[in-house]
C-alpha cells in the first residue's frame, strides 16, 4: 500500500502563491479559504531584514489531532496516509479545527457559491464553448462529487455544504487517478514534490533521506506526512506580511 | 421480586454499556474501521444502558407490593 | 398523616397554582426572551453560521469556538453543582439542607436542557448532529463524556431523583382538591407514606447519590478534557483544566442555588421555611470552593508567569495586559470581593441574605467570564503557527440565542414552581399552624 507524502523544498520556494491559486481553482474553495496558505514572514529590524516563505498545506498527520477528537468520525485517516473529511457524516461541531496545531481547517460558514471564479462567464454560451471545445470548467470537475477509496466516502470536497467542515485533501480526486495534486503540478519552481514513501526508492523518499528534512512543530507529536526541506522552522519573532486578510 | 427486577435491570444496564463501549471503541480495528462503530447505533446502545441502569431506582421504588393486588 | 387542611381549605401551599402578578410578569419577560432566542435562531438556520461572529482560526484571525461554547460550559457546571449537592445531602444525611434539594434537582434538569440545547445551536448542521452522535459517536473523543454521561447520565439521573423524591409531597398535595390534582395524583403513583415505602425510598436515594458522585466527577472532567488534552492550543493543555473545571462548576451552581432559594422563599411568603442556617451552609460551601478555585488561578498564573514559552506569553499578555484583561480582572474581583465578604459573615456568624444573593451572582457572572477565558484566547492568541493574532466579538444573533436560552429556563423553573412546591412539605407542618 502507498503512503503519500509531500516535501516542501524551502531553498526553492520563492512565496508566489501559485500553489495557493491552483488549490483554489481546482478544489473550488470558498473566498478566505486556503487549503493551501504560503506564510510570508518577515524577520528582524529594516534595513537587517530577511523575508521568508512557508507554504503550509493540511499536514496529514499520522497522529492527527482532528482524527482523534472527531466526534463521529467524519474525519479520518486512510490507509494511504490521506486525511480526509466526510461532508455526509460531518455535524460541524469544528473541534477538529481546534484540536489542529496548524490551523488548516476551514468551515463553510454560509452556503458556498457554486462556483467561487469565472461565475461571470457563462460556460454554455457557443463562443466559449467555441475555445474550451466543450471542457467542463474546472468547478464542475465530476470527479470532486465522486466516491473515493475503499471507505466509498465523498471525500474530495467539491460537494461544499453549509455547516459543515473542510480542508485539504492532498487532491485525492487527483492522486487516485495517478495524477499529483494541483499545488505541486503547478508550482513554477519544483519546491513541492509529492510521492510515495513506503517505497524507499522513490524520488520523494530518497529526497527526504538525503536533505535532512524537518517537519512542523515536531513538539506536538502529530507525525505529519508533510516534510520540510532547507530554511528553519518559523519562530515567533517572525512577522507574518502580506497576509490574505479575507474573513469571510 | 423487587429485588431480582432491580438487580436484573442493574446488571442489563451495565451489560448494554459494555456493548456500546465495545461497539464504539477502536480496540482492536483496524484504521478504516477506526473511525466507523463496530455497528451503527452502537453509542445509543451506551446511552441507553446508563439511562436502564439509573432506572433501576425507579423499577425498585414504584414496583406495586404483592400483599396489595 | 396529620396535613394542616384546615386552615386554608382551598389554598394550595406554597402558593402553587396562585398565578400572582409578579409571576406573570416575570414569566411574560422570560416569553419575550424566548422569542428573540427563537428569531436569532432561525436567522442563524436560514444564513448559516456566518450570522455568528465566529470565524476560522488562522487565516481568518477569528475563534471557531464562541460564545455558544462558554455557554455549554457554565450551564452544564451550574447543572453538575446542583445535582452533587442534591446527592451530599443524602450521603451525609445533611439534615438542614434537605429543603433545598429539590431547588438544586430542578436547577440540574433546567440548567442540562439548557446546555444541550447550546451544543445543538453551536452545530452547523443540527439535527444531523443529534443523529450522527447516536449513531457514530466515538470515545476517544472527549466529546462522547460530554454527549453519554454528562447529557444521558445527568439528566437520567437528575430526573428520578426529582421525581422519586417528589413523590411524598405529590401524595400530600393529591389529597387538595384542585385542577393539579390529577397531575399530583400521577406524580405520587400510589405512594401512601408506609414505614416501607420511606424506607424503601431512604435505600434508593442513599444508592442513587452514592453512584452518581463518582459518575459525575468523571462525567464533568471530560467536559475539562474537551480543553485539557489539546496540546496544540496553548493555554488549554494541561492537567488541571478537569479539577478546575469541576471546582469552577460548584462555585457557579452553588451561587445560583442561593439565587433560586432566596427567590423562591419570597414567592412563598415565608421567611421560616428556609432558615438561615439553610444559606449559612451554603454561604459557607461557596466560601470554601472560591477559595479552591482561586488556588488554582494563582497556580495556573504562576506558572504561567515563571516560566513561559514564547507561544504562551503571547497568550498570557493577551489574557492579562491586552484586550482581555477586563475580564480576567474582572473575574477575578468578582471572585475575591464576594470570597472577602464571605469570609467576613463567617468569622461574624451574621450572614445576610441580601450579600449572599449578591455574593451568588458575581461569583456566575465570573464563572461566565473565566469560562470565556478558557474557550476564546486560546483561539485567537495561542495559534502555535505565527499567524496573525485574531479578534471574536459575539454578534446580536449569539446574545440573542443565549438570552433565549435563559427565558426557556426560567419559564420551565416558573412553570414547576406553580405546579408543585418547590420545598418539602414535611417538616414544617406546625410551622404554618403556628403562623
Amino acid at each position: 500500500m502507498a503512503k503519500y507524502a509531500m516535501v516542501v523544498d524551502l531553498n526553492r520556494c520563492q512565496g508566489c502563491r501559485a500553489c495557493t491559486e491552483a488549490c483554489k481553482i481546482e478544489n473550488n474553495t470558498g473566498q478566505g479559504m486556503f487549503w493551501m496558505h504560503v506564510f510570508r514572514f518577515e524577520d528582524g529590524a529594516f534595513p537587517e531584514t530577511r523575508m521568508s516563505f512557508l507554504p503550509r498545506p493540511c499536514q496529514h498527520c499520522d497522529n492527527a489531532p482532528c482524527v482523534k477528537v472527531c466526534p463521529t468520525g467524519a474525519r479520518f485517516k486512510r490507509e494511504d496516509g490521506i486525511v480526509l473529511t466526510d461532508p455526509d457524516r460531518c455535524i460541524g461541531c469544528r473541534y477538529c479545527e481546534l484540536a489542529c496545531p496548524y490551523g488548516v481547517n476551514y468551515f463553510n460558514w454560509q452556503k458556498p457559491k457554486d462556483s467561487q471564479y469565472s461565475d461571470v462567464i457563462s460556460w454554455d454560451d457557443p463562443d466559449i464553448q467555441a475555445i474550451t471545445g466543450g471542457a467542463y470548467p474546472p468547478y464542475k470537475n465530476p470527479d470532486l462529487d465522486k466516491e473515493w477509496g475503499p471507505e466509498g466516502r465523498r471525500t474530495a470536497g467539491g460537494n461544499h455544504a453549509k455547516g459543515v467542515m473542510e480542508k485539504c485533501t492532498f487532491c485525492v480526486q487527483r492522486v487516485e487517478q495517478g495524477s499529483l495534486p494541483a499545488c505541486v503540478d503547478t508550482c513554477p519552481v519544483t519546491a513541492l514534490r509529492f510521492g510515495d514513501i513506503s517505497d524507499s526508492e522513490s524520488p520523494v523518499s530518497r529526497f527526504i533521506r538525503e536533505n535532512e528534512a524537518w517537519s512542523l512543530l515536531e513538539e506536538a507529536g502529530t507525525k505529519p506526512s508533510v516534510f520540510y526541506v532547507g530554511g528553519k522552522p518559523p519562530s515567533h519573532s517572525y512577522k507574518e506580511v502580506e497576509r490574505p486578510k479575507a474573513r469571510v | 421480586m423487587r429485588r431480582n427486577v432491580t438487580a436484573a435491570m442493574i446488571a442489563g444496564g451495565i451489560v448494554l454499556m459494555l456493548v456500546g463501549y465495545l461497539g464504539a471503541a477502536p480496540w482492536g480495528a483496524d484504521t478504516v474501521a477506526n473511525s466507523d462503530p463496530r455497528f451503527s447505533f452502537a453509542p445509543a446502545v451506551f446511552v441507553i444502558g446508563v439511562i436502564v441502569a439509573l432506572s433501576a431506582a425507579l423499577v425498585y421504588e414504584l414496583m406495586p407490593d404483592r400483599r396489595n393486588k | 398523616m396529620a396535613t394542616q387542611i384546615d386552615t386554608h381549605p382551598t389554598a394550595l401551599p406554597q402558593q402553587v397554582g396562585q398565578l400572582t402578578t409578579g409571576w406573570k410578569l416575570a414569566m411574560g419577560a422570560s416569553f419575550l426572551l424566548l422569542v428573540v432566542g427563537i428569531v436569532a435562531f432561525i436567522r442563524e438556520l436560514s444564513t448559516g453560521m456566518i450570522a455568528t461572529g465566529m470565524r476560522n482560526v488562522g487565516t481568518m484571525g477569528g475563534a471557531s469556538w464562541g460564545l455558544y461554547i462558554t455557554m455549554v460550559v457554565y450551564f452544564i457546571g451550574v447543572s453538575f453543582a446542583g445535582i452533587t449537592i442534591a446527592a451530599l445531602v443524602r450521603i451525609f444525611n445533611l439534615r438542614q439542607l434537605r429543603p433545598i434539594a429539590r431547588i438544586a434537582e430542578l436547577l440540574t434538569v433546567v440548567f442540562l436542557l439548557m446546555g444541550s440545547l447550546a451544543i445543538i445551536v453551536d452545530l452547523g448542521q443540527p439535527v444531523r448532529g443529534v443523529i450522527n452522535l447516536f449513531r457514530y459517536a466515538r470515545p476517544q473523543s472527549p466529546f462522547f463524556g460530554t454527549f453519554s454521561l454528562v447529557i444521558a447520565g445527568y439528566l437520567a439521573a437528575s430526573l428520578i431523583y426529582l421525581y422519586l423524591g417528589g413523590r411524598r409531597d405529590a401524595a400530600k398535595m393529591a389529597e387538595y382538591p384542585s385542577r393539579l390534582q390529577r397531575f399530583h395524583r400521577w406524580w405520587a403513583a400510589g405512594y401512601s407514606d408506609t414505614p416501607e415505602e420511606q424506607a424503601r425510598h431512604r435505600k434508593t436515594s442513599f444508592w442513587l447519590a452514592v453512584t452518581i458522585i463518582p459518575l459525575l466527577v468523571i462525567a464533568t472532567s471530560t467536559l475539562g478534557f474537551v480543553f485539557g488534552l489539546q496540546v496544540g492550543r496553548p493555554g488549554w493543555y494541561g492537567t488541571l483544566q478537569a479539577p478546575a473545571f469541576v471546582t469552577l462548576a460548584g462555585v457557579s451552581g452553588t451561587g445560583l442555588i442561593i439565587v433560586l432559594a432566596v427567590i423562591v422563599r419570597r414567592m412563598v411568603h415565608d421567611k421560616t421555611a428556609l432558615g438561615i442556617d439553610v444559606f449559612a451552609w451554603l454561604g459557607k460551601f461557596l466560601l470554601a470552593l472560591v477559595i479552591v478555585y482561586l488556588y488554582f488561578m494563582t497556580v495556573e498564573l504562576l506558572t504561567l508567569l515563571y516560566s513561559t514559552p514564547e507561544v504562551e506569553k503571547q497568550l498570557s499578555d493577551a489574557l492579562l495586559f491586552g484586550q482581555y484583561a477586563w475580564i480576567y480582572w474582572g473575574s477575578v474581583a468578582l471572585l475575591a470581593i464576594p470570597a472577602i465578604g464571605l469570609m467576613w459573615q463567617a468569622l461574624t456568624r451574621r450572614w445576610n441574605v441580601g450579600w449572599l444573593v449578591a455574593a451568588g451572582i458575581a461569583v456566575n457572572l465570573a464563572a461566565i467570564g473565566k469560562r470565556f477565558l478558557i474557550v476564546v484566547p486560546s483561539q485567537t492568541h495561542g495559534t502555535l503557527l505565527p499567524y496573525e493574532v485574531g479578534s471574536y466579538s459575539p454578534s446580536w444573533v449569539e446574545y440573542g440565542v443565549v438570552l433565549g436560552l435563559f427565558g426557556l429556563g426560567a419559564l420551565m423553573i416558573g412553570a414547576f414552581v406553580k405546579a408543585f412546591p418547590p420545598l418539602p412539605l414535611g417538616d414544617r407542618e406546625e410551622v404554618t399552624a403556628d403562623a
